[in-house]
């Protein structure tokens, strides 16, 4: 992430959102699958290294409109998935390689599978130590704790690089006392971030744009010190 | 994981030293051509006959798991006792040729023999797989309950409605098995339609057979429109009520097979040709009769036996590792898994008497005609449940689109270990398999068994039948041994 | 249920009806496995039956098997009380159920014989003894429980090389079946095998046989072979004279469309002791201990 800055030359926080060079941006977007509506009418841009969350009830159209977002640069963007797009069998070097399986020839992933090359120990281990888990590098997924899983899964997006890290639910199988460390983590290490999240607490305290979705629809999209208890009631309403 | 996987991969490598894998055959063509041709022009010779074949094939199947469930299931609830275990594998031990081969002489060739076969032994599978089902569930519910409640009403009410997926899912599964080896009964002369492939094939009238052969197949692709728990019940009750239960089961008959048939040679010997049927007891004399079976048959075959089912189930594994995923959603397009499908259930489908018959004339009398036959029928099993549980695999939208980076990152790590639980499950059945082998000249301990059945020495072949089942039930527990080290299960759930 | 379902097990229902077995009433049962073309055999013996219903005054039926093995064991346990067995089977047959007797047997049985056949590409020609070089190459034989397929040409072998097949050749095979032994050979995949004179005399005359592939070498010595048996206690059954009475109607059988089915010209008389040279034969190759 911190090797591609954005294309804007001075990034800084307290800004409005509108201010800042859209890196992504969706104009009155409507998605529907089988002829239901999964996103309805929505517009929305967002600047190079805001730190968005994306909060509202079950069901609302959070993870859709990650993905839409994501789809309009593919090549930019990390995903955080929920831990099940780890491979517990895997070792943690392996999974956070995984990141870049399609930057690589498939002859050097098979060998990568069977003994990995010195660059990629390397760069992996560097990444490890950065998240707390560079004595667990070769252990098997599957073994971790939930908020280790976690660490390996923005691992993977880390090393996939791109300058916007994109993350759903990332702290939905944690304790709060996990939940901050990995959120605070995330926050730090991308540069752009958008996240959904169920808890809106810590999207408040560690994110500076609230988008509030309900019903497939925007219902709200404000800085964080503006987002007022009527606006979260009527969200959850 | 992988170092067990590379020691049966070394293991099977030994086994092919010992194995006679020579090709010597000189004008395989005409055959083959001739059955190609068969194969390319089915051709319904007899409609009703078919169809009442394929009836019989079905109502057979149905009720013979239905009644292995029923049983199975009971079973399961008490499989925590060692006697009901040891019951169970022992049942199950034995496959299903055999047991109808011992049933026959008891009631005959009929509906009701046949249905017995598939149910004892499917019974023996059903009680395990369920009790390790009802093992890996959830057992907060049942622990709540209060004391004094009977064990079935607390199954009923607090386990089975959690593990009720799983089961259905595995049965399903296994009725598509009770299916195939209902036709395969036909092949001793119970009426079903193996009992008209048999005849086709051996006669030489390819045609004929083919058509059997694609009903068959049709049949089994059909299943999974038809085969659900709201509707089974309908063809189930129509089964009950249409097959023919006439069986000459007689008291006299099982009394003299007990007491009489089944007894070992020096018993019977003075007896025997004078007619007065006498019997006996000669202790000395039946040892050295249970020696010599067990020397120049038993050990043979046996040898023979592992060896083959080694290299077997590794070639299997191999076939199903290689041949799942053009069959999968994550790897292959609806087209070429359509045809990916079609060929699996052709593979798995076709008998393997078929498929080595195929292999002798194109190869000559060795073990390479066997081993091609049982590993590509065992391995289109495998390939078959790979693929549908690779289906259930949730792949993240962002994943690699190169479908080899798919298969060796996602898919292969995250199935290997049911995929290795599957390949052992399959073990003892290849195991059981290799009866098939006599017509390549293989000494199989099935072979050994046919023989003795097929000369009246019903003595030999239940002795042998239980040598089998010993081994059977030693390469079971072994392959537990390695399931519970690896703490691998096949949980039947299509882990959505 | 939903209508759909309602009309699928209607459809379902109706089907199976129809196709449901109809039970037997009590009748005279008998089995045969011809030597030769085995399909359908429920239709051509049932024409059988019908014969034998109309001139003896009981009831028969056909029950189809598929091997002497369970044509054996049906008539041990009484599943049928007449049957047209192999030599082999029809001596197992009787000395299982007492009192049993062989009562007739085809003009052609008498004089039986097996044919050991050669793919040309072992260089082996028609001799009165068997070749030496015969030693080390793969032979298949036809069913296991085979009168000509097995039997006789096991215990002619075992007469000249003084050894057991499996020490003669390199590998013995079983391939089920009299036309299977020919294809087998035929396409080179045993180099040698055993089969039944008429089986082979008729794939020769229906031309699925190429002479410039597949030869006879060597024909065994004459002996009796397929027979009809009755279980002894068949007049117990089915009244006094039953037995007599569907000796006399096979005897005086004259039908060539009927006696196609077996096939032979004609029945001939036949009794137990005509088959004693299949005993001692099975005796010394061990099926009878």
């Amino acid at each position: 992430m911190k090797d591609r800055p954005c294309h804007h030359n001075h990034p800084h926080h307290g800004h409005r959102p509108s201010l800042r060079t859209p890196v992504l941006s969706l104009d009155q977007e409507t998605i529907a699958y089988d002829g239901c509506i999964a996103l309805n009418d929505i517009s929305l841009q967002i600047g190079c290294g805001e730190k968005v969350a994306l909060i509202g009830p079950s069901g609302a159209g959070k993870t859709t409109l990650l993905r839409r977002l994501y789809q309009l640069r593919p090549g930019e963007c990390a995903f955080i998935h929920q831990q099940y797009a780890l491979v517990p069998q895997l070792s943690v070097f392996h999974n956070i390689y995984m990141g870049r399986l399609d930057h690589h020839s498939t002859l050097h992933n098979l060998r990568t599978l069977i003994r990995p090359g010195l660059r990629e120990r390397e760069e992996i281990t560097v990444i490890a130590e950065s998240l707390g888990l560079a004595e667990k590098i070769w252990t098997r997924t599957g073994a971790l704790s939930g908020g280790q899983q976690q660490r390996v899964a923005i691992g993977r997006a880390l090393y996939r690089g791109g300058s916007i890290l994109m993350a759903d639910e990332p702290v939905s199988s944690l304790d709060m006392v996990q939940g901050r460390e990995i959120i605070q983590l995330i926050v730090d290490i991308g540069q752009t971030v958008i996240s959904s999240l169920h808890l809106v607490e810590l999207s408040l305290e560690y994110f500076d744009r609230i988008i509030g979705l309900a019903r497939q629809q925007l219902a709200f999209d404000l800085p964080a010190g503006q987002v007022s208890q009527a606006d979260l009631d009527e969200l959850y309403g | 994981m992988v170092r067990t996987s590379l020691s049966f991969l070394a293991l099977a490598g030994i086994a092919l030293l010992f194995s006679d894998l020579s090709i010597s055959t000189l004008d395989p063509w005409q055959e083959l051509g001739r059955m190609l041709q068969g194969m390319l022009s089915p051709r319904i010779t007899d409609p009703w006959e078919l169809a009442r074949g394929l009836a019989r094939t079905l109502s057979i199947a149905l009720l013979g798991i239905s009644l292995a469930v029923a049983g199975g299931g009971l079973f399961a609830l008490y499989f925590d006792h060692r006697p009901v275990r040891l019951f169970c594998a022992f049942i199950r031990a034995v496959h299903e040729l055999f047991w109808a081969l011992l049933l026959m002489p008891l009631m005959g060739l009929n509906a009701l023999c046949a249905v017995l076969a598939i149910a004892i032994p499917y019974a023996g599978v059903f009680a395990k797989v369920y009790a390790e089902i009802i093992q890996e569930s959830e057992r907060q519910a049942t622990d709540s309950l209060p004391p004094g409640v009977s064990r079935l009403s607390g199954f009923f009410f607090t386990t089975l409605p959690l593990i009720y997926r799983d089961l259905k899912n595995y049965t399903s599964y296994r009725f598509e098995c009770g299916l195939r080896s209902s036709a395969i009964l036909g092949f001793i002369g119970l009426p079903t339609l193996g009992y008209h492939l048999e005849t086709a094939f051996s006669e030489a009238h390819y045609s004929e057979a083919a058509a059997l052969l694609y009903c068959f197949f049709l049949l089994i692709i059909s299943l999974k429109y038809w085969a659900r728990p709201g509707f089974i019940v309908v063809p189930l009750v129509a089964a009950l009520l249409l097959t023919s239960w006439e069986s000459s089961l007689s008291l006299a008959n099982i009394t003299r097979f007990l007491s009489y048939d089944i007894l070992p040679w020096p018993m019977r010997e003075a007896g025997f040709y004078d007619g007065s049927r006498s019997v006996a007891f000669s202790l000395w004399p039946t040892l050295l009769w249970c020696k010599q079976v067990l020397v120049e048959q038993a050990l043979p075959g046996l040898w023979l036996t592992l060896l083959l089912s080694q290299i077997v189930l590794v070639g299997s594994g191999l076939f199903a590792l290689s041949g799942f995923p053009p069959a999968t959603t994550p790897l292959s397009s609806p087209a070429g898994r359509g045809l990916a499908h079609l060929l699996l259930v052709a593979l798995r489908t076709t008998p393997e008497y078929i498929l080595a018959y195929c292999f002798l004339v194109l190869w000559g009398p060795s073990m390479l005609p066997a081993i091609a036959a049982l590993v590509l029928h065992n391995g289109a099993i495998l390939a078959y449940l790979s693929a549908r549980d690779a289906d259930g695999i949730p792949l993240p939208f962002d994943a690699s689109e190169g479908r080899l980076n798919r298969y060796c990152y996602e898919l292969l790590p995250r199935l290997y270990g049911r995929f290795l639980a599957f390949l052992f499950y399959r073990w003892e059945v290849i195991m059981r398999e290799s009866a098939i082998l006599g017509i390549l000249g293989l000494h199989t301990l099935g072979f050994y068994i046919d023989s003795a059945m097929s000369v009246d020495h019903l003595d030999t072949a239940m002795l042998l039948i239980l040598v089998t089942a010993l081994a059977n039930m030693g390469v079971d527990s072994c392959s537990q041994e390695i399931r519970r080290r690896l703490r691998i299960s096949a949980e039947f759930t299509s882990s959505t | 249920m939903r209508p759909k379902t309602v009309v699928n097990t209607l459809i379902a229902l109706s089907a199976l009806l129809w196709l449901g077995d109809v039970a037997w009433g009590q009748e005279l049962r008998f089995t045969a496995i011809p030597d030769q073309d085995t399909a359908r055999l429920e239709q051509r013996f049932t024409r059988i039956a019908d014969y034998l219903s109309q001139e003896v005054g009981i009831p028969f039926s056909y029950v189809p098997v598929k091997s002497y093995g369970a044509s054996v064991q049906a008539f041990k346990n009484n599943q049928v009380q007449l049957a047209w067995f192999g030599g082999l089977s029809g001596v197992q047959a009787r000395m299982a159920v007492q009192g049993s007797q062989a009562i007739a047997q085809g003009e052609e049985d008498q004089h039986f014989v097996s044919y050991i056949i050669a793919h040309h590409s072992t260089g082996l020609q028609p001799a009165e003894t068997l070749p030496e070089a015969m030693r080390g190459m793969s032979f298949t034989f036809g069913a296991k429980g085979s009168t000509s397929g097995r039997l006789m040409p096991e215990y002619y072998l075992r007469l000249h090389f003084t050894q057991a097949p499996e020490k003669i050749f390199q590998t013995v095979g079983f391939s089920g079946d009299h036309s299977k032994t020919i294809a087998l050979v035929q396409s080179g995949s045993y180099q040698l095998g055993a089969v039944n004179f008429k089986v082979w005399e008729k794939e020769l005359t229906r031309g699925t046989i190429d002479p410039g592939k597949v030869q006879v070498i060597w024909k065994t010595p004459e002996y009796p072979d397929y027979n009809w048996s009755i279980r002894g206690d068949l007049d117990q059954q089915f009244g006094q004279g039953t037995a007599a009475k569907i000796r006399q109607a096979l005897l005086s059988l004259d039908d060539p469309a009927l006696l196609d089915t077996f096939p032979r010209r004609r029945f001939i008389p036949a009794d137990n002791s005509l088959y004693l040279p299949i005993l001692e034969t099975g005796k010394a190759i061990g099926i009878f201990r």
